[in-house]
């Protein structure tokens, strides 16, 4: 029943259906583009650092400079570290939050919501000079030399994460069908009963999935941790001193003009990569088939 | 039971995380034992540790003598090099425990510190002017004037007639010199440009010297690393470096005429030389750049700690101080870096203990 059908005009055909056809193939390059990229970033990291990783990479720390040696364990660890306290800050009040939007859906709850998507858009290096105008310095004041922690970092890694986890959690108990919700409150449950034992294990693998992608996108900051976690050169778990990131080992061993540190900075990248991987197929895992949400 | 599982995720992580810190932390150095609250003062202060920042000039000695004293003691003095303008930031904010600077502190920052601070010399540095030039071998000979015109931006070319005049026997390429410097704020640029300043009226008029100054031309790299990184990358390139940093790197570098109009190579004996007979002030912040003496390498500088006279931390500090001052110079000439003079050695000492 197109226009075409009822007035037949063969050149207009013909324009249309090769500017069909340009405009397939412009997207389709436009597709394959992106897939290339990633194929050769993976392909890159592959090829080059797979030499690099072997066990010394998991269980020792750096070496004196310019000595060939040593390894990643304290930026893994610190990565490690630093999403630990990131997630402790921002899963809570970020599945809180979007609770709270999906609750009181009021115009107060349009405000947060605006000043959420205002913060997801905030530079990471901007929250690292907040962190450290808030935490790190008046912390140092108080306790000279001691203004730069993992705790900082993991402040600022967390202030990152709340939006990403807050919006998600909001779509996503948004597709939740109200049917679902009223047959709880129905039954009698209360509100509160209804959020924490029907609505939220409903949207459980949403909420997952929302969590990760947040991880992920924090586990390769660099800026923020610079003037936060500070970086350590020695191995370090106490929450109260500078701490290691993987991202800032892959940044210093980068930019250095050492052979062995290059090829480092190669497997730091792989393993950055892996982790976030690994974190992400687990946590898919951990939810499998559950909730309404299937994947 | 279903509702539990929402948590898993976070649960997961945090277990994730602790089992590192458990597998790995058996391996640490610093056994904490005891509470673990952090703050505590002086009872725990010796598990605290040290933190340090600043001057990438003397960073492949310092990350020596770091990982030498934690051997040796047990106590973690972390160091990251992130430039000494960074170094003095941090001292001035209190973020860190000492400074390390290739510049001494000016009267703007001692005023901002409020609190009196010492500067202890702790190692001589030359500065190489390294290049990465396909076809020039190592060792051509360069003046401070022409090296002003070089970064002024006058001497565009590697062909230039005043650097073939110098170099009778090298053929240079007709290319562009890509010239690099510092990006961040750097005792090794405030080396550089006192001595451009001191050499050249030219240079201290438009320029002058500095942590960081307005460069006419070139290419900033980040830390003597990051300029490291730079020369190596690009062909055709020139650029002033920490010679630890040539050498481990197997860099191209020249040799540079001094005051007295011999050509000297940078290396451990030339700093010592260039060092020489130069009186140091009580405060010790000296410049010893373009040295009177006729063996001595004219780009060499003196790179500073920099400690409060008085810190919540001074006994670790002390320690700290007396062991680079002291054993730690051993570490100095093999990684092409000049100890300091054994009477400043001494003078040091003294100031170290009015640490309080």
């Amino acid at each position: 029943m197109s226009f075409a059908s009822i007035h037949p005009n063969p050149i207009r055909t013909l324009i249309r259906k090769t500017f069909n056809a340009f405009m397939t193939g412009v997207t389709t390059a436009a597709a394959l583009f992106s897939t290339c990229v990633l194929l050769l970033v993976l392909f890159y990291l592959a090829s080059n650092g797979i030499h690099s990783l072997n066990i010394g990479i998991f269980t020792h720390g750096p070496t004196p400079m310019g000595t060939p040696g040593g390894g990643l364990r304290n930026g893994i660890v610190g990565t490690l570290i630093l999403l630990g306290i990131a997630s402790v800050i921002g899963v809570p009040i970020g599945i809180m939050g979007g609770v709270y939007q999906i609750e009181a859906q009021g115009h107060f709850a349009f405000i947060v919501r605006f000043f959420t998507d205002v913060l997801n858009s905030i530079p990471s290096i901007v929250i690292g000079i907040f962190i450290y105008i808030v935490v790190v310095l008046p912390t140092a004041q108080r306790h000279p030399g001691q203004g730069f922690s993992a705790l900082a970092g993991g402040i600022a890694l967390g202030i990152m994460m709340i939006p990403t986890v807050m919006r998600t959690t909001e779509e996503i108990l948004r597709l939740i069908p109200s049917a679902l919700r009223e047959g709880s409150l129905a039954l009698g449950a209360t509100r509160w009963r209804t959020m924490v034992s029907i609505v939220l294990p409903a949207a459980r693998a949403g909420i997952v999935t929302g969590i990760m992608l947040a991880l992920s996108r924090i586990a390769g900051e660099t800026a923020p941790l610079l003037f936060t976690a500070f970086g350590n050169v020695d191995f370090n778990v106490d929450l109260h001193r500078p701490i290691n990131a993987l991202p800032l080992d892959i940044f210093y061993d980068a930019t250095s003009p050492y052979e062995y540190l290059h090829h480092q900075a190669e497997a730091g990248a792989i393993i950055l990569i892996a982790l976030i991987t690994l974190m992400s197929l687990g946590a898919r895992w951990a939810v499998r088939g559950k909730g309404w949400q299937s994947n | 039971m279903k509702r539990f599982n929402r948590f898993g995720m976070c649960a997961a992580v945090a277990a994730f995380a602790a089992a590192s810190i458990i597998g790995c932390g058996s391996k640490s150095d610093q056994t904490t034992t005891g509470s673990s609250a952090p703050s505590s003062p002086s009872a725990t202060s010796s598990d605290q540790g040290l933190t340090g920042a600043g001057s990438t000039f003397v960073n492949p000695v310092m990350t020596q003598w770091t990982a030498d004293y934690l051997k040796s003691t047990g106590t973690a003095v972390n160091y990251q090099s992130i430039g000494s303008g960074g170094g003095i930031t941090g001292l001035i904010g209190h973020t860190v425990d000492f400074a390390g600077s290739d510049a001494p502190m000016n009267a703007q920052e001692m005023a901002a510190a409020k609190t009196p601070v010492i500067h202890l010399p702790v190692v001589i540095g030359t500065e190489c002017i390294a290049y990465n030039v396909p076809g020039v071998p190592a060792g051509i000979h360069l003046t401070g004037p022409l090296l002003a015109q070089i970064y002024l931006g006058k001497i565009t070319h590697w062909d230039d007639p005043q650097l073939v005049a110098l170099n009778p026997t090298v053929k240079f390429p007709h290319a562009t010199i890509f010239v690099a410097h510092r990006s961040d704020g750097s005792g090794t640029t405030f080396i550089f440009t006192d001595y451009l300043s001191k050499i050249s009226p030219d240079w201290k008029t438009t320029v002058g010297n500095g942590k960081s100054v307005k460069w006419p031309i070139g290419l900033g790299g980040k830390g003597n690393e990051g300029v490291s990184g730079l020369l190596q990358t690009h062909s055709n390139s020139i650029g002033y470096v920490e010679l630890a940093y040539a050498v481990q790197n197997k860099m191209t570098y020249a040799v540079i005429q001094n005051a007295k109009g011999k050509f000297v190579s940078p290396s451990s004996q030339s700093g010592s030389i260039a060092a020489d007979g130069v009186t140091i002030p009580a405060d010790m912040r000296v410049s010893i750049t373009n040295t009177p003496n006729p063996l001595g390498y004219p780009i060499t500088g003196v790179s500073w700690l920099i400690v409060y006279q008085t810190s919540p931390k001074s006994a670790e500090l002390k320690k700290f101080l007396t062991y680079v001052v002291t054993t730690g110079q051993d570490a100095t000439t093999p990684l092409s870096y000049a100890p300091v003079p054994k009477p400043i050695q001494k003078r040091e000492l003294k100031l170290i203990n009015t640490l309080q």
